[in-house]
């Protein structure tokens, strides 16, 4: 295991900038999970760490090396691609040893390390087959074998459970947490733009957006205190909502508490709100969901705003009640640049 | 056909179609095949038979002609001729067609699209033109007149065709697997040797089987380059030689010609299947 450092990182495709100026340390042993819409760079920013892409300026170290100008085979990771990328000519078994094979380790050695990662992943019946008699899942736990198999200071994951149905995905993000453990706590770095792939999985969680990083943090740190209001609607599910306040008034002309003066938005997670008269918000409720532990009640206000808000399983009301709610949990505060003012 | 689609004709049921298209087919095979089958017949025939008994079936069957054709017609010779010609160029074209795919579909190379643009453009040359300069370049390499001469002209016919069959093919390749190679540390060469060429299965096939074919019945350019050593002679231009000034061995001919066929019938069926899925999975990937 090793540690990671980015330092103002950057990476150019001609004349568009995709990465502008990224920071990240990666403590040995961590978790990270990058994060963020589609197309901000977060395959990007992997890949450039794997060796992969070129690094347009800034330094990348590997275990307190620079490994800027190294080949991808001598940075010590390993990358989990998105569509796995096995050798589909190849077992099972073959497909997870080729890469030491061909670097000259005696067969032995190398078949030690596949039936040790085979065990691991509980694939030790599917050595002998191709991958096209593979179920996804399998594939993937193949995929992560090849990894494994290299004995990397850092395993490398692009969004590798987005191939994967509903069901499987949340099963096979448990057996990554478990495998993290397991592996003495390897050095993981994964990226995903699944918000709750990352508040599940991550000791650290980046968010990125267009090149740059929003806000480092553990997943309650960003979840609790988000920096601007991009973290905050993109972090927590159902999302926070976020209102556009005026001289310390909703849009309607309640007046708010006066930790809201001179914010631009307000940002209420949907716990943070309860049923009360004398409340704040109002509104007209135009869906309910009934989840069994709880119900999702989306509402819409005078100013024409559809807003979340969550009751006790069984108690809210049905499509076109009138509710009015108070704030019973955090009122986040943001200025004008959507940036957190602390309470 | 629309009408027998819509309403219901109780003659033509789906099995009932599909039998006719059968019978249809056969029959039309049948008279596709039926020159080479009369003609693999009469090679039984001694000469006296042939054009006495206009039938298929010989009345004294011999294989007098096949010894005649192995033995004083030097068919045996053009055979190894040929085989070496084919087996030759087969291996260069196969070989040089996967290296040359690999590099225009997959790297990066400057002016690809310019080369692989002229590279199309000779396509459209007729090979009367080209065959003079190519017999003046094999001269001065001093392969005129040799059988290496020959195999490295018969690998020009198709190597363009073959090429872009390659660079097509791997084009479509996902670069994850050669990212996956790099990687692991696996260089650019085993990454061919033992991902992207196995993966090419099926287009190496068809190159064999493609250029096994041309090669073994090309007849202009044999005939040019062996105009003046007869020793060196392919099967198909040794056949034309049965046509003597006032005498056709007929027999000779036919028995001489079945030699010639068989062995690439006999490749054709053997690889039929690979072939096949060959050429679709150029299409389809
Ligand atoms: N080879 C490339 N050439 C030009 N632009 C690219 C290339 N690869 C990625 N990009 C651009 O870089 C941005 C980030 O891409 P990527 O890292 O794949 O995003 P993510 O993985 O976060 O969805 C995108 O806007 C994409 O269009
Ligand atoms: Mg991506």
């Amino acid at each position: 295991m090793s540690s990671v450092t980015l330092k103002s990182v950057t990476k150019s495709y001609g004349q568009t900038e995709v990465i502008r100026g990224v920071d990240i340390e990666i403590e040995k042993g961590e978790f990270c999970v990058f994060v963020g819409p589609s197309g901000c760079g977060k395959s990007t920013l992997l890949r450039m760490i794997a060796g992969l892409e070129d690094i347009t300026s800034g330094d990348v170290a590997i275990g307190g090396r620079r490994v800027n100008e190294l080949d991808p085979a001598q940075r010590g990771t390993a990358m989990v691609f998105q569509s796995y990328a096995l050798y589909p000519h190849m077992t099972v078994e073959r497909n997870m040893g080729f890469g030491l094979l061909m670097n000259g380790e005696p067969k032995a050695k190398v078949k030690a390390k596949v039936d040790e990662a085979a065990r691991i992943l509980q694939i030790e019946q599917l050595l002998d087959r191709k991958p096209r008699q593979l179920s996804g899942g399998q594939r993937q736990r193949v995929a992560i074998g090849r990894a494994i198999v290299r004995d990397p200071a850092v395993f490398l994951f692009d969004e590798p459970l987005s191939n994967l149905d509903a069901e499987l995905r949340v099963a096979t993000r448990l057996e990554l947490a478990k495998l993290h453990s397991q592996l003495d706590g390897a050095t993981m770095i994964y990226v995903t733009h699944d918000q709750v792939e990352a508040m599940t999985l991550a000791d650290k969680i980046v968010v990125l957006r267009g090149g740059y990083v929003e806000q480092v943090g553990a997943p309650l740190d960003l979840y609790n205190n988000p920096a601007n209001l991009f973290v905050a609607g993109f972090i927590g599910s159902p999302r926070m909502n976020l209102i556009a306040v005026k001289d310390g008034k909703l849009p309607d002309g309640t007046a708010l508490p006066a930790a809201a003066a001179g914010a631009g938005h307000i940002g209420l997670r949907p716990d943070a709100l309860a049923p009360d008269a004398g409340g704040i918000l109002s509104g007209v409720i135009t869906v309910v969901e009934r989840l069994g532990d709880a119900d999702f009640v989306y509402f819409r206000t005078p100013w024409g705003q559809e807003l979340t808000t969550r009751f006790a399983p069984g108690t809210a009301g049905g499509a076109g009640d009138a509710i009015r709610l108070g704030v019973t949990g955090k009122m986040h505060v943001f200025d004008s640049n959507g940036q957190a003012i602390p309470a | 056909m629309a009408d027998v689609m819509t309403h219901k004709d109780p003659f033509f049921t789906p099995r009932r179609r599909r039998q006719l298209v059968s019978v249809l087919l056969a029959a039309l095979s049948a008279i596709w095949v039926y020159p080479l089958v009369w003609m693999i017949f009469a090679s039984f025939k001694p000469n006296s038979e042939l054009f006495s008994n206009p039938g298929m079936i010989p009345d004294a069957p011999t294989v007098e002609n096949y010894v005649r054709a192995w033995r004083e017609a030097n068919i045996s010779t053009y055979f190894f001729n040929t085989l070496f010609v084919t087996v030759g160029s087969v291996v260069i074209t196969s070989i040089a067609s996967a290296l040359m795919g690999y590099v225009l579909g997959r790297r990066p190379v400057p002016g690809r699209f310019a080369i692989m643009g002229l590279m199309v453009f000779t396509l459209f040359i007729p090979q009367g033109y080209t065959i003079i300069p190519v017999f003046e370049l094999l001269t001065k390499l001093g392969l005129g007149q040799s059988l290496w001469g020959l195999m490295l002209a018969t690998c020009g016919h198709s190597i363009v065709v073959f090429t872009l069959l390659f660079a097509g093919y791997f084009t479509q390749m996902p670069k994850e697997l050669e990212e996956a190679c790099r990687m692991d540390g696996v260089g650019p060469v085993k990454t061919f040797v033992y991902v992207m060429l196995p993966l090419a299965k099926p287009i190496i096939v068809t190159v064999v089987v493609m250029q096994s074919l041309q090669a073994w019945n090309d007849f202009l350019l044999p005939l040019v380059i062996t105009l003046a050593n007869p020793a060196m002679r392919t099967l198909s231009v040794g056949i034309y030689s049965f046509k003597g000034e006032n005498f056709v061995d007929w027999g000779g001919m036919t028995a001489a010609s079945t030699i010639a066929i068989v062995p690439i019938i006999l490749l054709f069926l053997f690889l039929q299947r690979y072939f096949i899925d060959g050429l679709a999975g150029a299409v389809k990937g």
